[in-house]
């Protein structure tokens, strides 16, 4: 079993996990830390069964969008639209409702976390992204690029290097805190150009 | 005069000569020498010149001509020029052994004021003036000096040589500097943008009407200062820097960002039918702006 088909399977578990799932499990983390956050995110819905009911209309609005994001099937004819709470994992069914009406309340936190982003874009983990992957920017290349120059040339470039990746990381920092703040978005990209800049400029610096 | 004394006289005249020969051919070697290129050329040309080492000057000419005049510094270095369609191509040529010094060439050049221009140089300085064609500049270290420019796009890219516009209407502005300070004076026109990663921006003017204003430095301080007559919708946010104002703002009722006091600020001024977008960011840089003061 990969990853995938273990994802694609945890609505199904009626009864605890079979041989095949827990062998997955353990050895694979990410699965694993998905399974822990599922399990934090029933124990919290359970809490929420005392609160007030939303109308019928919630929950279809909820359902309209989630069958958009394809995030749930067309149920069976012969399957209730509503999960039982008899087991443990059917409540994970309510959870994905509970967990949009969640992700809606808390927006922007809740895009800080890679994880539940994966959970509501894609199961499948991805690896995280590197400036050298986003624009092939590496640091070592320009430093190797500019080696020949003079010192005091080199020492210009590391300088501006050491700039502008500030200018990432902070650009970087001000994006995470508002996802949805266009300029902090605009000004990462420009920190980017700034950087591809510099490349650009060391590559004509280094040509005869 | 003894014979002994004759002697001694021939060798020392024969020493000094030689002394002076090889002066003089080493003269030859670095001595400076003027080249002139002279290239007829239709409306809209395009001129480009790729200097590693020195200066390029460009002014208009009269006619639908290109003048060039290089001064190189040495024979280690020539100059390739080539006419292509309706585009001059100037290449400095460095040959074997040219450093910084002997690869040094000084360009003065005329062309069509609206032909379009494109200037490499790693040193500069590079300066172009009273154009209405593109204009393009880029050096790492190279001072760059722009004026009376109209109705142009003009894009500038430095590492941290200085830049400085002055008197640009209408024009298509992009300049990028990593550490170099930028400067415009009377700078106008449906785009002007400037981004630098750790220099100061300095704008002196009236932001136009109805132009795109995005002055951004990650360390750098902004400073705008304009007159009473400035009509602009002005954003300026510093995350980690001050924001000062010294020009009473119509305040926006309906804002996209937290205005934090003392680190942002977000109004109107002048008329707001005409009014340009200034966006003024920075993320430890101090933003002022300010008015100017009467002559």
């Amino acid at each position: 079993m990969n990853c995938v088909e273990l994802q694609a399977s945890l609505a199904e578990i009626e009864h605890g996990r079979n041989s095949e799932q827990r062998n997955h499990l353990n050895t694979c983390e990410e699965c694993s830390a998905l399974v822990v956050e599922l399990d934090s995110i029933i124990s919290a819905a359970t809490e929420l069964r005392a609160a007030e009911e939303p109308s019928p209309r919630v929950w279809n609005s909820i359902e309209i969008a989630l069958r958009q994001e394809g995030l749930i099937r067309p149920q069976r004819p012969s399957r209730s639209l509503l999960p039982t709470f008899g087991s443990r994992w059917a409540w994970a069914r309510w959870m994905v409702p509970a967990a949009a009406v969640l992700l809606i309340a808390v927006g922007v936190y809740v895009r800080q976390h890679s994880f539940t982003r994966e959970i509501v874009r894609d199961l499948r983990p991805k690896p995280p992204v590197s400036d050298m992957a986003v624009a092939g920017l590496n640091d070592d290349d320009l430093l190797q690029e500019v080696a020949q120059l003079s010192p005091a040339v080199q020492a210009q470039y590391r300088d501006n290097l050491r700039h502008v990746n500030d200018y990432i990381r902070d650009a970087k920092s001000v994006v995470a805190d508002d996802p949805n703040d266009e300029e902090a978005r605009r000004s990462l990209m420009e920190a980017y150009q700034e950087k591809a800049m510099l490349f650009e400029l060391a590559m004509d610096r280094s040509l005869p | 005069m003894s014979g002994r004394t004759f002697q001694v006289a021939v060798v020392g005249a024969s020493l000094a000569g030689t002394l002076i020969a090889g002066t003089l051919i080493g003269e030859a070697q670095s001595v400076s020498t003027h080249k002139d290129y002279r290239f007829n050329v239709g409306a809209r040309a395009g001129v480009s010149v790729n200097n590693p080492y020195g200066s390029i000057s460009v002014k208009p000419s009269t006619g639908n001509v290109v003048l060039i005049d290089a001064v190189l510094s040495s024979d280690k270095v020539e100059v390739d020029n080539n006419l292509v369609g309706n585009r001059v191509e100037i290449q400095s040529h460095l040959l074997a052994g040219a450093d910084a010094q002997s690869g040094r060439v000084d360009y003065e050049i005329l062309v069509p004021a609206d032909a379009s221009i494109t200037l490499h140089s790693s040193t500069g300085p590079l300066r172009a003036e009273r154009l209405h064609g593109d204009v393009t500049l880029e050096g790492s270290a190279a001072t760059v000096e722009i004026r009376d420019i109209t109705s142009a796009h003009v894009h500038v890219k430095t590492l941290n040589g200085p830049v400085t516009l002055t008197n640009v209407q209408d024009g298509h502005v992009e300049i990028d500097s990593l550490s170099g300070d930028v400067t415009l004076n009377g700078v106008t026109g449906p785009l002007v943008q400037v981004i630098s990663t750790s220099g100061s921006i300095n704008y002196i003017g009236d932001f136009g009407d109805r132009g795109d204003y995005r002055l951004t430095s990650h360390s750098g301080d902004i400073e705008a200062t304009v007159p009473d007559s400035t009509s602009a919708d002005v954003s300026a946010r510093s995350v980690r820097g001050e924001v000062h104002d010294e020009i009473p703002l119509q305040p926006k009722t309906h804002t996209w960002f937290v205005i934090k006091e003392g680190s942002a600020f977000w109004g109107t001024m002048g008329r707001a039918a005409v009014s340009s977008t200034v966006v003024l960011r920075s993320f430890s840089g101090k933003i002022h702006l300010r008015k100017r003061t009467s002559k």
